[in-house]
């Protein structure tokens, strides 16, 4: 067994942990919030799958972005993904985070998310249902066994632009830059 | 020898923790009408948190953190599991109850460095509730202390072997009953889970606590389920001869915490102190004063 | 009682007309100067809940209609005629300006912060006229007609930059 390999099956039970044990932060962000409770309660039973909600994002490690993003809610948004510990996932939560949705002209709204937090993927629709929430999980244990779930790696190396466009929209931000210039992943 | 029940003990407390909390969440799902996390969750999980880059808000927040579990580990010793009982006739049952207080204050250390107002309100509600119930847990512990005329509960483990166990015998009855009315706020279970409280306060004490101190903490939280357990086991049911029926024996004790769990809301801290001071320390209060005037 | 309220209304200010919308509604037409005065007098006769306060930009006749909504609490003192009332007024669109209803209704005051900074009325006598929701500064308030949002979009939101990856090859 050669060193790559060796790595490999060291890193396995990490990896596999990451994926079963999916804790989301309870963060309400718009309509979609409303297809979340029936799925971490009785009626499709997402703690099977170790989908869990936490009160705090120092315990979770996965953020669903539910729904239209304001830029209030933005500023929110990224002090919350900021204190998540890594390795961690986002997974943006019906259309208004992919290209604005519904409110694609609105005055207050962003439109593209990725271009402010690094998303590991999209569930599409207006709402999904709960069950596309299920197929996103399962998605996402594929992307981290494939070592594709690397937003948080991309979000420390480009964080240099992030940080624009959230300055860009935001305006002024209160806390100063996360990862110092040119840090490594 | 006893070097290797020294660092067994402990480990088994562990494992025998983990699976409780495997159990209580499988147990809690079929409850709730659905299935539930497979038995070894809170093994993922834990292997999870280790695995995160955590924050440290200072040296006194990772030393509350050891602390908190160093306690637990330490009070594991003290307590017989089945025939194994590695620090016997080392003080007992008044070592065992003051060490119980490093936990919280661990825990409180850790969350006071943290700067977050939910662990605060966290701390503070946890030393209530620990005030609520140790109330009438000392009394509970007085009246088996001068039945069985001793403070070394290997002793008074091998007096319940010897003849009847605690609970079935008459002035004492009062005091398991009583026992087993804190049992839920001794466990941190509904009625009395106000300390953690995910929805109101961000978990309290453990809201700032992430990667590796939120395993600490998790394996801290298991020792405490299997201290609870194991004190009322011993002091009531009288404990076993070997460590498989004692599992068993404290398995229909966390049943019983469960079922009350599933069937309860939270109370809040000045209702749960008001209950926890009136009946159960009025029966417990009741029961000393039975065993002393009635002898042994 | 024997006048109607309209009646009693029309009596005490001249300058204002009543109408009514159905049986249960009853709609005043006020100039800027008498609103409060007539919010004072409707409060005086039992409805004393002031449910709304909302605008509407007519901007082909150059003004701005700001609107009260006014209801009684059920099982009040007063017997009340209708279940709701409608005091409309009209100020100009280049520079509107009314006095603030805060000293009769308080609750008045997060809407009239809403509507200044939507529709940018400006309410005299305010304590706190600072934006409700909105974070950022808009040329033109956002609610007005002539304020033309995809254009914003396009201008703020759609010039923000994809962020773009370095290349992944080896």
């Amino acid at each position: 067994m050669d060193r790559n390999q060796l790595v490999k099956w060291l890193e396995a039970p990490a990896k596999m942990s990451h994926k079963y044990s999916l804790h989301a932060v309870y963060f309400c962000t718009g309509c979609g919030i409303i297809e979340v409770p029936p799925v971490i309660t009785a009626r499709w039973d997402a703690e099977r799958f170790g989908v869990l909600p936490t009160a705090t994002p120092r315990h979770a490690n996965l953020f669903l972005i539910t729904g239209y993003v304001s830029v209030k809610t933005l500023r929110a948004i990224i002090r919350t993904y900021e204190q998540m510990p890594e390795p961690k996932y986002s997974v943006g939560f019906g259309s208004c985070p992919i290209n604005g949705g519904m409110y694609w002209d609105s005055y207050n709204t962003i439109k593209h998310l990725d271009r402010y937090l690094p998303i590991d993927g999209w569930i599409a629709g207006c709402m999904p249902r709960p069950e596309a929430i299920f197929v996103a999980v399962t998605h996402l244990w594929t992307l981290i066994e494939k070592d594709m779930a690397d937003g948080y790696k991309r979000y420390r190396r480009d964080y240099a632009q992030y940080r624009a466009n959230q300055e860009r929209v935001l305006g002024e931000l209160e806390w100063p830059p996360l990862f110092a210039a040119g840090e490594d992943v | 020898m006893k070097i290797l029940w020294f660092v067994i003990s402990p480990l088994a407390a562990l494992v025998v923790g983990i699976i409780f909390l495997g159990l209580s969440r499988r147990f809690m799902a079929r409850i709730q009408w659905r299935y539930g996390p497979p038995l070894y969750q809170p093994l993922i999980d834990i292997m999870r948190y280790f695995t995160q880059k955590s924050v440290s808000h200072g040296a006194i927040f990772d030393l509350g953190v050891v602390l908190s579990l160093a306690g637990s580990l330490v009070v594991v010793l003290f307590l017989p599991f089945g025939g194994i009982c590695p620090l016997r006739g080392s003080g007992g049952l008044l070592v065992i109850l003051y060490m119980m207080l490093l936990a919280p204050l661990g825990m409180a250390l850790a969350g006071g460095e943290a700067a977050n107002p939910n662990s605060s309100i966290g701390i503070s509600r946890k030393f209530a509730l620990a005030l609520g119930y140790e109330v009438p847990l000392l009394l509970i512990v007085l009246a088996v202390m001068t039945r069985y005329d001793s403070i070394s509960i290997c002793e008074i483990v091998a007096a319940q072997r010897a003849g009847l166990p605690g609970i079935a015998t008459f002035p004492l009855v009062l005091s398991g009953f009583a026992y087993l009315l804190i049992m839920p706020a001794v466990l941190g279970l509904r009625p009395f889970e106000v300390v953690q409280a995910p929805q109101e306060i961000s978990s309290g004490p453990l809201a700032e606590l992430g990667g590796r101190y939120l395993a600490l903490a998790q394996i801290q939280h298991a020792l405490a389920m299997f201290i609870g357990i194991s004190l009322f086991v011993n002091l009531m049911w009288g404990g076993a001869s070997n460590p498989f029926v004692f599992f068993l024996k404290m398995l229909v004790v966390l049943a019983f915490g469960l079922t009350v769990n599933a069937a309860f809301p939270r109370l809040r801290i000045e209702q749960a102190l008001r209950y926890l001071w009136r009946w159960p320390t009025l029966i417990a209060f009741v029961g000393l004063v039975l065993v002393v005037v009635i002898g042994r | 009682m024997s006048a109607t309220l309209a009646g009693r209304l029309e009596a005490v200010f001249k300058d204002i007309r009543t109408g009514a919308d159905g049986d249960a509604r009853l709609t005043v037409a006020a100039t800027p100067e008498s609103v409060l005065p007539v919010l004072v007098f409707l409060k005086d006769s039992g409805y004393g809940y002031l449910q709304l306060v909302s605008c509407v930009d007519w901007i082909e006749r150059g003004e701005m209609e700001v609107v009260y909504v006014l209801s009684a609490y059920p099982g009040g003192p007063v017997e009340t005629e209708f279940e709701s009332i409608v005091l409309k007024t009209r100020v100009p669109r280049d520079t509107p300006s009314l006095d603030t209803a805060i000293d009769v209704f308080p609750v008045a005051e997060p809407y009239e912060r809403e509507i200044h900074e939507l529709f940018g009325v400006h309410f005299e006598g305010h304590p706190r006229l600072v934006p409700l929701f909105l974070e950022r500064e808009y040329e033109i308030p956002p609610f007005r007609k002539d304020f033309d949002t995809r254009e914003y979009v396009e201008d703020v939101f759609g010039a923000v930059p994809p962020v773009v990856e370095e290349s992944q090859e080896p």
